[in-house]
């Protein structure tokens, strides 16, 4: 099984692996405490990830709601749009598994539907933030001197800002909805982005194999591009997803001060502020999408540890 | 350290004046200048422009921004576009009401939190993982529960339902009792979020020093567990947990525009929610500022605290 997709450096570990090899197959008594711990194994790649724990844990979380939410329309629920004057603030129960609003709405297919909302924007903000913060980073890092300085400087006026603060701002600049929304959440989370790769190409510019690389002639585009950048993914993927997470968190809290998606485009935050009014009557509109938020954003966190465990080996307990 | 201090606050004075700039050239950059904005479809082309002329969007954009520069460093932050109020008298109002709220969430984290976090420490050092596995789960999912959300379940339960804490009413801040429990909700909300945070922090600065030579040292002179632990093993993870308090200034101010949002709390959040949705854009610009100058000077304060409490950084 060693053949895995392999993720910036692979440690040479097949002589360790196959030492370790016969001690798998059978546990013979029940294990003491301590052979509990993991095999000092360090596996990296796809396969390994996906092998990990908490990834799973977060798969476990993640994937049954990413299969409700694209399968809504064919869930035997009440289109989210529909409204129902039969059925007007019903508590939770079998037809209506999150009850319904004043409207008589199903607040479950709502919610599925302001989850794939959330989750674009959540990895629509986690992508671009990326991209950008790879070739500011990389670039700010890598050529230092004034280009360095003029980054810098750009990302730490930016960096001055407190996160939603800022997103709030750049929402009254860009408007409502969910474009501007995503531009406003990445931009305001770029220059974290570029801080993040900019230490990482700063770390990595004295290697002794960038050294070897620039000795043969490599020429720049090529040390950037085979062993600056691919060294950098795997703390930028962790930062990454802990980014979605939050901009999940950020779109809900701007749309629920109603500065971010406006209904009738259902999002998470909206869903919530909507059922405000309602609390004391109908607790489940404001409530149960909120713990749809958390278990998001919880499974995102927990795919970061993850991927923070596999690609490091120094940060497992 | 004078020198350092210096270079630290010209490095804030940079940055600030990079933040006003940054800001006023965006909002000119808007499709649509300010007074079109606040007029919306109801002036004609005519009284349009005497509107602009009155508000100085004529001028050239270089007299506008010095114009600008000079009012805020008199404090003169201009009038409110819809109400006509003064926005330095606004926000002198409302920002005592958003300090307290900060400043007791901050007091009630650090009383909380620390010895949370340094139990959990103390637990997972000495084997006991159970205790400590369920103040770090505890502690992720606090950390992670949208402000929003937890801000209307705690108002839902203790408000509507127990009816601990009025929901609504008054914030007075000459009536301190009444202000008080106004207040406590909000700020026992934000205070979940951040005791979270600070308790993982505390306990992985705690748990890395129980490591050392001299907390041995120190248990093998005979001092009590408890001594050991808050004064030897705390005062020297103290460093890490100071960072943390400053930086957690950002997201405690982000978190007081939710609350007071939710609570109906006359603070500066609600200002800027309100100058949003008016589409106040003076209120806005001066308030996104007034943010980003205490989030700055906060963790300017920080840095200095952290090099004070460090002799090994060199100045």
């Amino acid at each position: 099984m060693a053949g895995s997709l392999s993720l910036g450096r692979s440690a040479p570990v097949t002589l360790r692996r196959a030492n370790e090899g016969p001690m798998r197959p059978t546990s013979p008594a029940p294990p003491p405490a301590t052979q509990v711990r993991k095999p000092p194994v360090h596996r990296t790649g796809w396969r390994a990830i996906l092998a990990n724990r908490k990834t799973q844990i977060a798969l476990m979380i993640l994937v049954p709601i990413l299969v409700l939410a694209a399968l809504l329309p064919w869930l035997p629920l009440q289109a989210p749009l529909q409204t129902n004057l039969r059925a007007m603030m019903k508590p939770p129960s079998l037809t209506f598994p999150f009850g319904t609003d004043r409207m008589g709405r199903d607040v479950l297919s709502r919610t599925l539907e302001g989850v794939k909302v959330s989750l674009f924007v959540g990895f629509s903000v986690a992508f671009i933030s990326l991209v950008f913060g790879v070739v500011l980073g990389t670039v700010s890092g890598f050529f230092g001197k004034w280009v360095d300085r003029a980054i810098m400087t750009v990302v730490d006026i930016f960096l001055a800002f407190p996160s939603l603060l800022l997103a709030i701002g750049l929402v009254s600049i860009v408007g409502t909805g969910l474009i501007p929304v995503i531009m406003a959440i990445s931009l305001a989370d770029i220059p974290r982005f570029v801080r993040l790769q900019r230490s990482l190409v700063l770390s990595l510019r004295t290697r002794a194999y960038i050294d070897a690389a620039r000795t043969v002639k490599a020429p720049q585009w090529w040390l950037l591009t085979r062993h600056v950048v691919p060294n950098t993914i795997a703390p930028l993927l962790v930062a990454a997803s802990i980014a979605a997470a939050n901009a999940i968190l950020v779109e809900a809290s701007l749309s629920f001060l109603g500065l971010g998606i406006m209904p009738p485009e259902p999002s998470l935050g909206n869903l919530i502020r909507d059922g405000q009014t309602y609390l004391e009557q109908a607790w489940w509109i404001s409530t149960l999408p909120g713990v749809v938020i958390l278990a998001i954003a919880i499974s995102l966190h927990f795919l970061s540890d993850g991927i923070r465990e596999v690609l490091d080996p120094r940060s497992r307990k | 350290m004078l020198a350092y201090s210096l270079k630290k606050l010209v490095q804030l004075f940079i940055t600030t004046l990079g933040v006003v700039t940054l800001v006023f050239f965006t909002l000119r950059l808007i499709p649509g200048d300010a007074a079109s904005a606040m007029a919306g479809d109801s002036l004609s082309g005519e009284a349009l422009e005497r509107l602009r002329e009155q508000m100085g969007l004529t001028k050239p954009y270089l007299v506008q921004y010095l114009t600008y520069l000079k009012g805020l460093a008199s404090l003169d932050f201009g009038e409110t576009i819809t109400t006509g109020l003064s926005v330095f008298g606004l926000m002198k109002s409302a920002l005592p009401i958003t300090l307290i709220i900060a400043i007791s969430t901050i007091v009630f984290t650090v009383l909380v939190s620390i010895p949370l976090g340094t139990l959990a420490a103390f637990m997972a050092h000495k084997g006991h993982k159970g205790l400590d596995n369920a103040i770090t789960g505890t502690a992720m999912v606090l950390d992670l529960m949208p402000g929003f959300w937890t801000g209307l379940v705690f108002l839902l339960f203790f408000s509507l339902k127990l009816r601990w804490f009025p929901a609504s009413g008054d914030v007075n801040i000459a009536d301190p009792a009444s202000f008080l429990q106004r207040i406590a909700l909000p700020v026992l909300v934000l205070s979940v979020t951040q005791i979270a945070t600070m308790a993982r922090i505390t306990r992985t600065a705690v748990l890395e020093v129980l490591g050392e030579d001299y907390i041995r040292t120190a248990r093998s002179l005979g001092w009590s567990e408890l001594r050991v632990l808050f004064r030897h093993a705390l005062k020297n993870a103290a460093l890490p947990i100071v960072t943390v308090v400053g930086l957690s200034f950002g997201s405690l101010l982000n978190g007081t525009v939710i609350v007071e949002f939710i609570f109906n709390i006359p603070g500066i959040g609600s200002l800027l929610v309100n100058g949003i949705n008016s589409r106040d854009y003076q209120m806005v610009q001066n308030l996104i500022i007034f943010y980003a100058l205490i989030f700055v000077s906060i963790n300017f304060i920080t840095d200095l605290v952290y090099r004070k409490l460090d002799p090994r950084v060199k100045f």
